[in-house]
């Protein structure tokens, strides 16, 4: 049963395409993931989701309506863009995005501070928002953006910007979430962090989805035929080995692709003969290479992007 | 409704608990009452040292003594010590004009130095020729000239009088001619100073112009801070961009009239001391004028809503404050309007002009206001259809016309606008978001 679902939706901006013929279905109470590079058009399919821009054409429901009535209280929504007020307390902060969302205010404090707890952030919750590093006020967003206890949650880029630490610390607390029943709905650019989170993944590129479902189905449909390896020095011959049918170089390894009823084992033999092989092992192929498959585009493409997502 | 209230609270609650509040809720009547206080002391302020004065007679009439004479009359505050005191009197020969020249050199020298403050010169036929007759001084002390020329006066019409072939005393001759000075009363039969009047109005569009300004620009701030700080698109992924609006100009109007209401409770109190403090009974009959008191409620309110939609459209539509200044300049000039025509207005409130700008509803909340204050209290009758309460009544209207007018361009541009970053809209933009 589908609880978000996104019909054909199209959003044209000044003549340019930003998503076309979308359609989505998220299940109730998974980790869905949207995954693509800058300008893949997720910011804008997430904003036609919270309504915040429309679009041109196509359907959203929600739980079976389109734009149900408490919408804005039963989501929680963390936009790529976001701050806080500066000279606000953190309790005054959690008070305030509480009552913004009719969630009671007692409550909100007794949340808040449980949160707080939590997110290592007990002993500031009266300290002024400017006092607090950047990577604590991105955990108080965070901490903002589900407190109400919404059904759905909505996270642009989560991780743009949280350092590993902190990246820890939300992923454990989305997948209790999850545990609760809740819906969770985020994008990314960085695949690797889709690829350990996401029950889901949607794929998108210049707009359009590229391919979607289950992450078990969407890697199983790629076979198994794929080859991790590392090896000391140059390997910049192993595209024109027999039976390598492609390459994708990854951060700190390269994965193969074999031709269909290639032998391994001879590639294998020559990488040895030629260079110190260090890891040569049968995977899953990555979401990363998965994408550069699906979506027909050029490495490089993605690997700007994901160097911007690195270092964020 | 809930999360507009909740918006509302906090706007208000962030200007009120500031410091800046309560201090401005002090220091802004003491600076304005020093403005209009101070001057009026000092006026008042009765001179304590006798004023030196010096005499060129070259007139041949010995009109040089006749003045000096006739200074006498006035004592300063203890009525004894003599207010003038004439060091010398220079009369010199019709046909000098070497000695002349020497002397009133020597004179202008000693105005310069204060050494003198004034220096009557009296060239050759005076009681002919005006300009024969000059006051060498760089003092604008109005009493003391306006003594001056009336002795003198007095003097040269004496001996016109005498050369003449009139067959009167020449005192009953001046008994007859005497000035006389024309007191005014209004229609009700009354009259309040024209300095009463002038300043009431003043502080009255004062207290708008500052406080539409100053709060209205706290609306503009407010949009543009959640802006900057990037907490605008979760704010309306709570709240809608209409509520969020709505929050902020009622939010900080709250605090506008709080700041208000505090004054008129100070006013009040000082205004029970008024017998002590010797505060004139015309500004009694201005305070308490309904006309006057309504007027400043509704132009006030509908003043506020008007340029804070302003300011939450400039708000929404630049991306930092410095780019909203260009904005700021002509909304401060349409309300600083009724200052610049000031003496104009005041002279004449009821001309084609001061009817037209006060109908214009950017101009319209102030110069109403002003012209209100002049006209209202010497209405013997009031008439909803005509006469200053009609005209206010219609500029009234054009102004909440304007507010629903303007709220709804506004909604229209602020829920876009306010997701702009860096850059600031085009006015090919804007047009487009409000036909979307």
């Amino acid at each position: 049963m589908s609880y978000l679902t996104l019909e054909n939706i199209r959003k044209v901006y000044d003549g340019k395409v930003a998503v076309e013929g979308l359609s989505l279905s998220v299940p109730k109470g998974v980790i869905f993931g949207i995954i693509g590079p800058n300008g893949a058009g997720k910011t804008t399919t997430i904003r036609m989701v919270m309504n915040i821009t429309i679009p041109d054409s196509g359907r959203i429901m929600i739980d079976g309506q389109e734009r149900p009535k408490d919408f804005k209280n039963s989501v929680g929504y963390l936009p790529e863009e976001r701050g806080l007020y500066k000279k606000m307390t953190v309790m005054e902060i959690i008070r305030y995005m509480a009552a913004l969302k009719d969630f009671p205010t007692k409550e909100a404090e007794k949340e808040g501070w449980e949160w707080l707890k939590t997110m290592d952030l007990f002993e500031y919750g009266h300290h002024k928002v400017e006092e607090l590093s950047k990577g604590m006020q991105q955990k108080l967003q965070f901490i903002t953006t589900v407190l109400h206890k919404p059904d759905l949650i909505i996270l642009d880029e989560l991780f743009s910007g949280l350092d590993p630490l902190n990246i820890e610390l939300i992923k454990n607390q989305l997948l209790k979430l999850k545990a609760q029943g809740k819906t969770i709905l985020f994008s990314t650019h960085v695949m690797e962090q889709a690829e350990k989170l996401c029950d889901h993944v949607c794929m998108i590129s210049k707009g359009t989805k590229v391919l979607d479902g289950r992450m078990a189905d969407v890697k199983a449909s790629h076979g198994k035929n794929s080859i991790e390896l590392v090896v000391n020095g140059d390997a910049g011959f192993v595209s024109s080995l027999p039976g390598v049918a492609k390459v994708v170089e990854s951060s700190n390894h390269l994965e193969l692709q074999l031709d269909e009823g290639a032998d391994s084992n001879a590639i294998l033999k020559q990488l040895a003969d030629r260079v110190p092989v260090r890891r040569y092992a049968f995977v899953e192929p990555s979401l990363y290479t998965i994408f550069i498959d699906k979506a027909k585009i050029a490495p490089s493409e993605l690997t700007a992007d994901a160097g911007e997502g690195s270092d964020a | 409704m809930r999360k507009f209230w909740t918006v509302l609270k906090r706007e208000y609650a962030q200007v009120v608990k500031k410091k800046s509040f309560i201090v401005g809720i002090f220091l802004t009547p003491l600076l304005m009452g020093a403005f209009v206080v101070l001057p009026a002391l000092l006026a008042r302020m009765k001179s304590s040292d006798t004023e030196m004065l010096a005499v060129i007679d070259q007139s041949g009439y010995e009109i040089g003594k006749e003045f000096a004479k006739s200074l006498e009359t006035y004592k300063l505050d203890d009525d004894s010590t003599a207010y003038y005191s004439v060091s010398e009197i220079f009369e010199l020969a019709v046909d000098d004009s070497a000695a002349f020249a020497s002397v009133s050199d020597s004179m202008r020298k000693m105005v310069s130095e204060k050494d003198l403050k004034y220096v009557l010169v009296l060239r050759p036929d005076p009681h002919l020729i005006d300009s024969n007759l000059y006051l060498i001084t760089n003092s604008d002390n109005f009493r003391s000239i306006n003594r001056f020329e009336y002795q003198v006066s007095h003097i040269l019409s004496s001996m016109r009088l005498e050369q003449s072939d009139v067959n009167l005393s020449v005192d009953s001759v001046l008994d007859l001619t005497r000035n006389m000075s024309l007191a005014t009363q209004d229609a009700k039969g009354e009259s309040i100073p024209f300095m009463i009047k002038y300043f009431s109005a003043m502080v009255f569009v004062g207290i708008m112009f500052g406080m539409i300004l100053g709060y209205g620009q706290l609306v503009m701030r407010s949009v543009i801070e959640e802006k900057n700080s990037r907490i605008m698109e979760v704010l309306i992924s709570s709240v809608s961009p209409f509520q969020l609006m709505c929050g902020k100009i009622f939010g900080l109007g709250a605090a506008t009239f709080t700041q208000i209401l505090i004054w008129f409770l100070i006013g009040g109190l000082l205004f029970s001391f008024r017998g002590i403090l010797g505060i004139d009974p015309g500004i009694e009959r201005i305070l308490f004028d309904p006309l006057i008191v309504t007027a400043f409620v509704l132009f006030m309110v509908s003043g506020y809503l008007l340029f804070s939609t302003v300011f939450a459209l400039i708000g929404s539509i630049v991306s930092s404050d410095k780019e909203s200044q260009s904005f700021v300049a002509p909304i401060t000039i349409s309300m600083i309007l009724p200052f610049m025509l000031g003496i104009s207005v005041v002279q004449e409130p009821n001309s084609m002009m001061a009817t037209v700008i006060s109908l214009f509803p950017f101009t319209a909340p102030t110069m109403m206001m002003m012209r209100v204050v002049f006209v209202a209290p010497t209405l013997t009758e009031y008439s909803l259809f005509s006469g200053i309460v009609g005209e206010a009544l219609l500029s009234f209207l054009i102004v909440v016309l304007s507010v629903l007018g303007m709220i709804w361009v506004t909604s229209k541009i602020f829920r876009i606008g306010i997701l702009m970053h860096g850059k600031r809209a085009t006015l090919k933009e804007i047009v487009r978001w409000i036909k979307y």
